[in-house]
């Protein structure tokens, strides 16, 4: 898309830092006496700034990055403060007392060329043969696992490792796809074999693909040869810009609230038109402009579904004339069974989201809420600050591409339960229904028994390692005492011998819930057990599933000589909703306000107490990443 | 505004200075913060400030404000 001339005092009148963002994505990079201007008048938006500490460790010029990455922090609300480490790849700022570790980065880029992989890869890769390529490729990905290794060990937040793209195209020129040798293919193996590596074998790390920033913007666009000769940069504005952003979007991704929803508008946002206007065959949704462009966009949000974001739908309408439309319309991509929630009526959207949010178990700062409504979007944002609000543009061309640069949209990781939230959300909803029937012909017990419920428990297994590190980041209800865990400090409790680190999947006659239940066990000495954290998924609340897990872990604890567990209840504003667990489970408070239960005087419940088979599992359930 | 309180103005953004401290003799040893850094942004923003293209060669030569001020008028900016 061709861009239009950057004009900066049209650009200072925006109001939200989403308007700022959208404009400047339509513009040209802005040249460097411009940045500040509009660095200053970002910053000075709501809300307040918050801190991203940055750590840069690199073999080129870093510095020249300052401005571009100041100017992408106060579009997200962020002021980033950045440690560049001596210049060179320098193990010695893998140290406990490096200047990069005293900076207490909560992301370290590592700025990489190819060469630092291989000192082989400064001459022709195309020149090998075979088995030459291949031991060259095995010892490009040790050497960098060793270098990512060596930084991982400190403590210095996420690691974000780049490896800068070829200047110039392949050395057989256009030849190269059909070659035995190519070098496309072998550079795009060898990314896929660090991929995985460092997906299995190193926590907290992304590989960031600058060769997709180079497909982004052009091979052209990307790097200045006369500032990389001169100076070893290597980046034009352009590309300056588009690292910058990727790299402080992450940062927006790990401190903000985690998004868990995209709460959508529906008519000018998933159609052309308004439904109550223009009937079911005015609006523009089919393969003509602009119909297509709102087609697009409904494509791409089946993206987003696959990173792990439920869909809500939110628009004020008759119910029946929204139904007929994702029922009925042919050119409908998006049908009821795709959206979590569907809220249609003429109720104020402040409210709508209020109750969407109790719907799903939410809370509101994990929303991001799609409107096209000057008055709509300006309303959420006046009553509901902690709702991201992405306003769906005007030109129906630059709809599909609307959320391409949300930055809390974007993944650190993937679990496989991430991809199939919304089966799980769609599955809730039916058992909700179900439920309800149920209670009306036969009560509780008889629905839960009609589930057939199978209760899985892992022990000590660190397999699913991401997903419970992510549980305590994201649990925030259903959770005795809200302690957070990252996977490094996660992996050390699986693995000491005096914790015992649990977890439970539920499976029914629906499905899968994955992994929705976590309890850590500290084991200070023979007879005693203290319970450190104790958390749930909302999502199986009402099943008895919390009662019958914590039953069978203190029937293994008592079973190995465990007499007394101690737990404490550790209130927030969002975990009301277990004050009574600790009581309701057999704990009896003390004069020091800790809980405790005696096992040999109060021993733990038979299995069939419960509705639901248990078993517990040697080995993880098979699906999980 | 004439050549040379453009030029003040760019290099005064640029190395964050006030534009009382940038006269028509400044030169990079002058000022402490135009270092090599703050050199190639300042040769950027030059280029982009006033539509030139800047050789390498000349980036070791405009270290000066009375040098960039001969260059720009060489250019036909004046």
């Amino acid at each position: 898309m061709s861009k239009r001339k950057l004009e900066v005092d049209e650009l200072l009148e925006l109001g939200t830092r989403d308007a700022l963002r959208q404009a400047l994505r339509r513009t040209a990079s802005p040249i460097l006496p411009q940045i500040q201007r509009l660095t200053d008048h970002a910053a000075g938006l709501a809300p307040a700034m918050r801190e991203l500490r940055l750590g840069v460790v690199r073999s080129y010029t870093s510095e020249l990055l300052d401005p571009w990455l100041g100017l992408a922090g106060a579009l997200e609300g962020l002021d980033v403060q950045t440690y560049h480490a001596p210049y060179g790849l320098n193990f010695a700022e893998a140290d406990a007392k490096s200047g990069l570790v005293a900076h207490r980065p909560e992301i370290t880029l590592m700025l990489l060329t190819r060469e630092d992989l291989h000192p082989d890869l400064a001459r022709p890769v195309v020149g090998l043969v075979a088995d030459e390529q291949a031991k060259l490729a095995s010892q490009a990905r040790d050497r960098l696992l060793a270098i990512v290794t060596a930084f991982r060990a400190e403590n210095i937040g996420h690691l974000v490792i780049t490896i800068l793209p070829g200047q110039t195209g392949p050395a057989l020129g256009v030849y190269d796809p059909q070659s035995e040798r190519s070098e496309a293919a072998w550079w795009a193996a060898l990314k896929a074999d660090i991929g995985q590596h460092l997906r299995t074998g190193v926590e907290a790390s992304l590989l960031l693909d600058l060769d997709e920033v180079l497909a982004q913007i052009g091979r052209e666009a990307f790097f200045d040869s006369r500032l990389w000769y001169s100076a070893r940069f290597p980046f034009a504005p352009a590309a300056a810009r588009e690292v910058s952003r990727r790299v402080v979007g992450l940062g927006a991704a790990l401190k903000f609230p985690k998004a868990k929803a995209i709460v959508l508008d529906a008519d000018n946002t998933l159609w052309g038109g308004i439904i109550g206007e223009d009937g079911i065959d005015g609006i523009e949704l089919g393969h003509e402009y602009p119909g297509n462009a709102y087609m697009a966009f409904q494509r791409r949000l089946l993206d987003f579904q696959q990173r792990g974001f439920i869909l809500a739908l939110c628009s004020k309408n008759n119910p029946a004339d929204v139904d007929q439309v994702l029922n009925e319309h042919p050119h409908q991509i998006l049908k009821p069974e795709h959206f979590a929630a569907i809220c249609v009526n003429w109720e104020p959207k402040t409210d709508n989201l209020a109750a969407l949010a109790e719907e799903l178990n939410l809370g509101l700062d994990s929303f991001i809420f799609v409107d096209d409504s000057d008055y709509e979007c300006a309303l959420v944002r006046r009553e509901l600050p902690e709702v991201e609000v992405v306003q769906t543009p005007a030109r129906p061309v630059e709809v599909p591409y609307c959320l391409d640069q949300v930055a809390r949209l974007e993944l650190l990781s993937l679990t496989l339960e991430d991809q199939k939230k919304t089966e799980m959300y769609a599955q809730e909803r039916i058992r909700r229904q179900l439920r309800q029937n149920a209670e009306r012909n036969g009560g509780l017990e008889a629905y839960l028994a009609s589930l057939e419920m199978v209760m899985t428990v892992g022990i000590d297994d660190p397999a699913p390692l991401k997903r419970l590190a992510q549980l305590t980041q994201k649990t925030n209800q259903f959770n005795l005492t809200t302690r957070r865990y990252d996977e490094p400090h996660m992996r050390r409790l699986i693995d000491a011998s005096n914790w015992m680190v649990s977890y439970f999947s539920l499976k029914d006659v629906f499905g899968e819930s994955g992994i929705v239940g976590l309890a850590l066990f500290d084991l200070p000495e023979p007879a005693v057990a203290e319970l450190d954290t104790f958390l749930m998924s909302c999502r199986v609340i009402g099943r008895k599933a919390e009662s019958a897990f914590i039953n069978v872990l203190l029937k293994r604890l008592a079973a190995s000589g465990v007499r007394e567990v101690l737990a404490d209840y550790l209130p927030t504003p969002k975990n009301g909703l277990v004050t009574s667990f600790l009581p309701d489970h057999g704990f009896a408070i003390d004069a020091d306000g800790r809980f405790r239960r005696d096992l040999v005087a109060n021993p733990p419940l038979p299995d069939a107490a419960y509705p639901m088979a248990i078993e517990i599992s040697a080995k993880s359930p098979a699906e999980l990443v | 505004m004439d050549l040379f309180d453009q030029v003040q103005h760019v290099i005064a953004t640029t190395l964050k200075v006030t534009p009382d401290k940038i006269s028509r003799e400044t030169s990079d040893k002058d000022l402490a913060s135009w270092d090599s850094i703050a050199h190639v942004n300042l040769m950027m923003g030059l280029e982009q400030t006033f539509d030139v293209l800047l050789e390498v060669e000349e980036f070791a030569q405009l270290t000066s404000v009375p040098a960039i001020l001969e260059y720009l008028t060489g250019q036909g900016k004046a």
